[in-house]
């Protein structure tokens, strides 16, 4: 009972804020909204028995994914001013379709929840009494799904190499470090021995 | 207890207004990519949920990949978003109507 | 415990994977202007990756690494047309952008990591391989149609392409959840056993097939799921155009074999009729809209969007003879569109694009072989004898008729009479018009024409002679 109250209200602020993402004058509240989004459903991922996958998400999502958002959003400087313009001319399509999305899934949703026998979520526990969802998760990814671990590793690389050609761009005067010739330096670059003109024992 | 359908409906409701958010948001790409991820996170909703139900981890892991694929996916949106920007100064979807026919 | 996969049966894929890294790290040592020892890598990469693939899978059927990869002739087949695909735009890729000042080892590496994705995509026999490789392939495809990133319209062609891309894979993870729902598997084995037996939420994985099903269209680019297509292929530099426009075909062939047939061929019932109405769509939007255009890239576009049509009798056919068919409708029609981009590629020159149907004019009186390249093309676009494109219409309008849709095979007919006028547009600009005098001479090099001529002499060759590759897509799936 107590988890279901959680749940409800877990639910409800994750649909607010979700509302609050797309309907946001500023992509900056957006984008603050959509960390809510990520914190709440982390939660209720949480309750669904999938531990590790909701700390994940916060890791991945709040902590890298959103804040790239949040630097692209610094980055552009975007006038704010128009944005909103046409929202309204959109507001009917956008719901209607949104509305008659939700209730043909619902209408799906409510007529084959039934056939699972279950009916409540089972546990995803298996014998052996292993209950650490970490361990589990590993198991099969370095087992069964290894060959698409190893793909997945490929998309972020391309992900990295996509993101460097399409953005880096060379311009000259900018001021950097070589760090090659910093290590490769000699003391006779540097430093210049001059005898003082004044002679030996001046200060004293 | 929480039951099946309360996520699967949870999830049904989070993907609506993902994709409602791509037909509202005409003025601005940045919104447009967050409602996408809006969109998989849903998808996540229901891969977890019904991990539990059938009982077997497949579901989780795929969530697993899709939050890697998701990641790299936005790194490349925004990567091809700043390259717009750069070029046209301005994200706004109206103004991309150079090509007609 | 899992017993140890058969890496040798991947060996295709592991020899792209380790050859793309040595491309990145050699670029980084021997960087040049000309890129010469990326380039020649990823070709020779290409060729054995094609190899590997003929070698490793022909004749083969298994499952391995725990029941995720299959490897049979029809993966084979499908990597060794891909690579080869890739070969060829990779060989008319590098001249071009030499002359427009774009030549990074980037566009070929980005190159040999999209089809790895559509390596993974053709032997995948699980959802999430599926879906990686897609992924894998798709992100790929962004980065290249945004490659110039000065061009005004790339980057807009880019950012339409990613939103619509990322919306259809949101589509397809969803049906994907649903049919997992259903099903309790993301193996495509026994999803497609879950859907032999009716009992076992039906109402949930036809849900998710509706979802799955317009996650494909959305990548096909089927009407009315093809608005990134034409801005794609106008707007993205031409090679880049190129790759979107080739080697993806195929590929997604493997997509719609794999998910559609492999997975859920037993609701093939319910299937059948969005397949019918999206070809029917494809085959009248595209031709209609294809008259109207100028631009030959976007025409290019269109004409490619009436193809799918065609592919998508083929599927609505549903039998081994109709996917037989459509692979080789696939791999030929995306060897012809190679050489109509070589054409273009070919008269364009640093700072101007031949991307008008006015700048053909003449091509007859000033490169008469060339535009002997581009009738022949245009003749297997449009389906004309002894071409191969005929032939490809053939077996798919045959396997239609087979399947009882003779109506359909009709529809497709005249669809392709309809076409055929713009075709002949583009030929009357090549042959009867009198050329603009300050035209300058060609700057194309010697390896470029060449290609394009073997290119279109293949176009030929395959449509007189086409056994042997008719033979291999039926040998494929199981046909004698």
């Amino acid at each position: 009972m107590i988890q279901l109250t959680i749940f409800y209200i877990f639910a409800a602020v994750l649909l607010v804020a979700a509302t609050v993402v797309i309907t946001s004058r500023n992509p900056v509240y957006s984008a603050l909204f959509l960390v809510l989004c990520f914190f709440t459903s982390s939660a209720l991922w949480l309750l669904a028995e999938a531990e590790f996958l909701g700390i994940a998400l916060v890791l991945v999502y709040v902590g890298a994914v959103m804040v790239l958002f949040l630097f692209v959003v610094m980055m552009l400087d975007i006038n704010l001013a128009p944005m909103r313009e046409g929202f309204a001319r959109y507001l009917p399509v956008g719901l209607g379709v949104g509305a008659v999305m939700v209730a043909e899934m619902a209408l799906v949703v409510g007529s084959s929840s039934a056939e699972f026998a279950e009916g409540a979520i089972a546990s995803t526990v298996v014998e052996g009494g292993d209950s650490n969802n970490v361990r589990l998760l590993g198991n099969v990814i370095y087992t069964k799904y290894v060959f698409q671990f190893e793909v997945a590793a490929v998309v972020l690389l391309v992900a990295i190499i996509a993101a460097i050609m399409l953005t880096l761009r060379r311009r000259g005067g900018t001021k950097h470090q070589e760090v090659a010739e910093q290590v490769a330096v000699h003391k006779a670059d540097r430093l210049r021995l001059v005898r003082d003109p004044r002679g030996k024992h001046d200060n004293q | 207890m929480i039951e099946l359908w309360h996520y699967l409906v949870l999830a049904a409701i989070l993907f609506g207004i993902g994709v409602a958010g791509i037909f509202l948001n005409r003025k601005n790409i940045l919104v447009l990519l967050m409602s996408i991820e809006l969109m998989l996170l849903a998808v996540n909703f229901n891969f977890i949920a019904f991990s539990q139900a059938v009982n077997n981890l497949d579901g989780q892991i795929f969530v697993f990949f899709i939050l890697t694929v998701a990641a790299a996916e936005s790194a490349i949106g925004l990567a091809i978003l700043v390259v717009l920007f750069r070029n046209r100064g301005t994200i706004n979807v109206g103004d991309l109507n150079s090509m007609k026919g | 415990m899992t017993e140890m996969p058969a890496f040798s049966l991947a060996v295709p894929e592991i020899w792209l994977l380790s050859m793309a890294c040595v491309v990145l790290v050699v670029d980084l040592f021997f960087p040049g202007r000309e890129h010469a020892p990326a380039f020649y890598l990823s070709q020779l990469t290409l060729v054995g990756a094609g190899w590997l693939a003929l070698d490793a899978h022909w004749g083969m059927d298994e499952v391995t690494f725990s029941g995720t990869y299959i490897a049979d002739s029809l993966s084979g087949l499908l990597k060794a047309s891909v690579a080869g695909l890739a070969f060829v735009v990779f060989g008319y890729a590098r001249d071009y952008l030499r002359q427009f000042d774009l030549l990074q080892s980037e566009f070929f590496l980005i190159g040999l990591f999209a089809v790895l994705g559509m390596f993974v995509m053709a032997s995948a026999h699980n959802m999430l391989s599926l879906y990686l490789g897609l992924e894998l392939l798709s992100l790929s495809l962004y980065t290249l149609v945004a490659y110039d990133r000065d061009s005004w319209r790339g980057s807009e062609a880019a950012m339409k392409y990613f939103v619509l891309g990322a919306l259809s894979s949101g589509m397809m993870l969803y049906g994907m959840s649903m049919i997992y729902g259903a099903s309790g598997s993301l193996d495509l084995a026994e999803i497609a056993a879950a859907a032999a037996a009716p009992d076992q939420g039906g109402v949930l994985m036809a849900f998710g097939l509706v979802f799955v099903f317009v996650g494909v269209a959305f990548k096909f680019g089927a009407v009315p799921f093809h608005m990134w297509i034409p801005d794609v292929y106008q707007g993205a530099s031409t090679p880049s155009a190129l790759f979107v426009a080739t080697a993806p075909k195929v590929a997604a062939i493997a997509l719609f074999i794999r998910l559609m047939e492999g997975g859920l061929g037993n609701l093939f019932s319910h299937w059948q009729d969005m397949a019918i109405i999206l070809a029917v769509a494809s085959l009248v939007v595209g031709n209609l809209m294809a008259l109207v255009q100028t631009n030959i890239k976007r025409l290019l576009g269109y004409s490619a969007i009436s193809h799918i049509g065609f592919l998508f009798v083929g599927f609505a056919a549903g039998s081994p003879e109709g996917y037989a068919a459509v692979t080789f409708y696939a791999i030929t029609y995306a060897i012809t569109t190679a050489a109509a981009f070589g054409v273009v590629m070919l008269l364009s020159r640093r700072g101007f694009e031949a991307e008008s149907i006015d700048d053909m004019r003449g091509l007859m009186q000033r490169h008469g072989g060339f535009a002997v390249v581009m009738i022949i093309v245009m003749f297997s676009l449009t389906g004309i004898p002894p071409t191969v494109g005929f032939y490809a219409k053939w077996l798919v309008l045959q396997a239609a008729i087979n399947a009882g849709l003779v109506w359909l095979a009709v529809v497709a007919v005249f669809a392709a009479v309809v076409g055929a006028f713009y075709y002949l547009r583009i030929l009357k600009a090549v042959c009867f018009d009198s050329p603009d005098e300050q035209t300058p001479a060609l700057q194309a090099t010697a390896s470029m024409r060449v290609l394009l001529a073997v290119n279109g002499a293949v176009v030929l060759a395959a449509g007189i002679f086409p056994d042997t590759l008719v033979a291999a897509c039926r040998a494929a799936f199981g046909l004698a």
